[in-house]
């Protein structure tokens, strides 16, 4: 022990340290795309991702739920009208217990079979009719923003890209476009291809491309003179490889985030238009018209506006927070 | 400042005579005739009406008659109510309108500030996750449904509101609520965001080593700077609150124009239709043409220094 001590500490003792350069230059840490480290934030997200199983669960309902009972939607039967929501096993709820103002309607009528959400007053089952319902809201939706993107991205891309003239001329037009509201637009579009699915499609479509284009055009703006694009030019890129292959990919989180917000948006103005009137087309069901019949009996027999009410709401509101949540994974900045 | 005014009002009168074209040809590419019962006239029974209402003149002949008469004021007879003047209905109803869109803004707006602030100053605590979900879901929830939640507890059920017509403020109250949920969720988000924002500012750091007390610091320095850039969004929710009146007037029966339009959309009333997508129209072209010279009173940074904008 004392040995150790009483040791000198020669010189030969230190030797110099091997410095690696490159080592320091290592990262340690598994390289994380853009991509990946967006998918990280969204999902770490509660409330994004609880509407995302929200929403998962309602298109799979919307697929198979007007199937279940074999009913189709417009199989009236005039015995069974009005019919209470009665689930077997979901009695205990009062909402769900085949009820009408205390009477047992499914024991009165000696009725087997439960409809669980009820039949309206043509005696068609509810289940049937609000689930091939959402399903047509949520095409409407779907088709209005796919195509909105479409004529967005490219309107906007052209007119940001280009620049000059064409960039003035084409604004002026969104101007006038954007100065008249758009339900105004969309009311008289729709009087003049005669209500139905393609008419407010298309009148959905007319008005909401303008935000994507103005977007587009300022995300364009912004990238068009970075480095990046100028080093691709010098290669000997032409416009379209440099819009298609660098400019649009590099502003796909707005438009990712921006369709998001869209979604709900196109499942408002329809539920809007079938409401007052303007959309869906009977028997067709959609979310909007179920309200409408709902709302007619509203005061006798609310359960009807229930069940329609209760899944738009849901809807727009899981749109909603994943458009939230979505907007943070891909732009911290913009995080509020 | 009065030329950018000036500027602004002519871009307005421009936009404007494309809805009035707009709605014009629409008028002329509309399905079907305007008379009731067309299929029992004779040809020439039918000749007779159209030459009397002179629709049998070129369309341009028509379409000049059409501005001329607009400018004059006269937009052409209801089809629904035996020919009567247009603008006589909405000039009736359309105070009643007016009155139920101005309550919504108000209370939306205050509403909507007060919980945006709340959300603001308690910004990542429970308080702030309350407001902001409230400010969500009233967002999402279409307003008419919130009305029909609304009229079915607040009517039906508990019966402490009428449950449809217009009158004083037991009448007013719902549809008004109804109306205003969506604006206060949309000033509530900005709101709060402007909150977050200002409270991070150094003079709110400056104020608090003064050693003025909290509620001065957030009433005086942050609360009044948070305000100025909501003032600018309000305007522009006219749009929702017009949208919103179509669906919240005919739910609670209220004889505004609101759902004068849904019925003539119904009854295929075409001038009553198009006189109150003008009016719709010109609502809505004054409301920007309001949110761009409050902007430039609010905001010195925004105003126009010549040029193009």
């Amino acid at each position: 022990m004392m040995a150790t001590v009483n040791q000198e500490v020669s010189k030969e003792l230190f030797a110099p340290a091997d410095i690696d350069h490159s080592s320091s230059e290592r990262i340690a840490g598994e390289s994380v795309s853009a991509w990946r480290d967006s998918l990280r934030r969204y999902v770490k997200s509660v409330p994004a991702m609880v509407s995302t199983i929200i929403i998962a669960l309602t298109i799979v309902l919307s697929i198979v739920g007007p199937h279940f009972f074999g009913y189709g939607i417009d199989d009236q039967n005039i015995n069974l009208q009005n019919m209470p929501p009665k689930i077997p096993g979901l009695t205990w709820i009062p909402a769900f217990d085949g009820k009408y103002q205390g009477v047992d309607v499914y024991a009165q009528k000696h009725i087997k079979k439960a409809y669980w959400f009820g039949t309206d007053a043509l005696g068609r089952d509810i289940w049937t009719r609000t689930w091939s319902g959402t399903r047509i809201s949520l095409i409407i939706a779907l088709v209005a923003t796919l195509v909105d993107i479409f004529i967005g991205v490219t309107y906007g891309s052209i007119s940001g890209y280009i620049g000059g003239k064409t960039d003035t001329i084409m604004q002026r037009i969104i101007e006038i476009i954007a100065g008249i509201p758009s339900l105004v637009w969309i009311i008289l579009l729709i009087l003049i291809m005669q209500p139905g699915l393609f008419a407010i499609t298309v009148a959905i479509t007319a008005t909401s491309w303008i935000g994507m284009a103005r977007l587009i055009r300022g995300e364009m703006m912004k990238l068009k003179n970075q480095e990046f694009v100028l080093a691709s030019r010098t290669l000997g890129a032409k416009n379209s490889r440099i819009i298609f292959r660098h400019l649009i990919p590099n502003s796909l989180g707005m438009i990712i985030i921006n369709t998001m917000f869209s979604i709900p948006t196109a499942i408002f103005f329809e539920a809007f238009l079938s409401f007052i009137g303007l959309g869906i087309r009977r028997p067709q069901a959609s979310l909007g018209s179920m309200i409408n019949e709902g709302f007619r009996v509203l005061m006798i027999y609310p359960y009807q506006i229930l069940f329609p009410g209760v899944i738009i709401s849901l809807l727009l509101i899981c749109f909603n927070l994943m458009g939230d949540g979505l907007r943070d994974a891909f732009d911290p900045k913009l995080r509020r | 400042m009065v030329r950018f005014i000036l500027k602004r009002t002519g871009y307005m009168l421009v936009t404007f005579y494309i809805v009035l074209t707009l709605t014009f040809l629409s008028m002329k590419l509309l399905p079907g005739t305007p008379f009731k019962q067309a299929q029992k006239l004779t040809p020439q029974q039918l000749n007779t009406l159209k030459s009397y209402y002179g629709l049998n003149d070129p369309i341009p002949v028509q379409y000049v008659r059409y501005v001329w008469n607009f400018i004059h004021g006269d937009m052409g007879g209801s089809f629904q109510y035996g020919n009567e003047p247009v603008t006589d209905f909405l000039f009736a109803r359309f105070p009643i309108s007016l009155q139920l869109g101005i309550n919504a803004m108000i209370v939306g707006t205050v509403l909507g500030i007060l919980l945006g602030i709340v959300a603001g100053i308690n910004r990542g605590k429970s308080l702030d996750w309350g407001s902001t979900m409230v400010a969500i879901i009233g967002v999402s929830i279409p307003s008419f449904v919130l009305a029909a939640i609304l009229q079915f507890f607040f009517s039906v059920y508990w019966r402490i509101f009428p449950v449809a017509g217009w009158g004083g403020f037991m009448y007013q109250a719902l549809p008004t609520l109804a109306l205003a949920i969506g604006v206060t969720a949309q000033v509530a988000r900005f709101m709060r965001t402007e909150m977050v924002e200002v409270l991070n500012q150094d003079y709110i750091v400056t104020a608090q080593a003064k050693g003025l007390s909290r509620a001065t610091v957030i009433y005086k320095h942050a609360v009044r700077n948070a305000m100025i850039p909501v003032i600018t969004i309000v305007p522009p929710m006219t749009a929702a609150v017009v949208t919103g009146s179509l669906v919240i007037e005919n739910i609670f029966n209220i004889p505004g124009i609101g759902s004068q339009f849904v019925d003539s959309i119904v009854t295929n009333d075409y001038p009553m239709i198009m006189g109150t997508t003008e009016l719709y129209a010109l609502l809505y072209i004054v409301s920007l043409l309001v949110v761009d010279i409050l902007y430039q009173l609010v905001d010195p940074r925004m105003r126009v220094t010549g040029g193009k904008a």
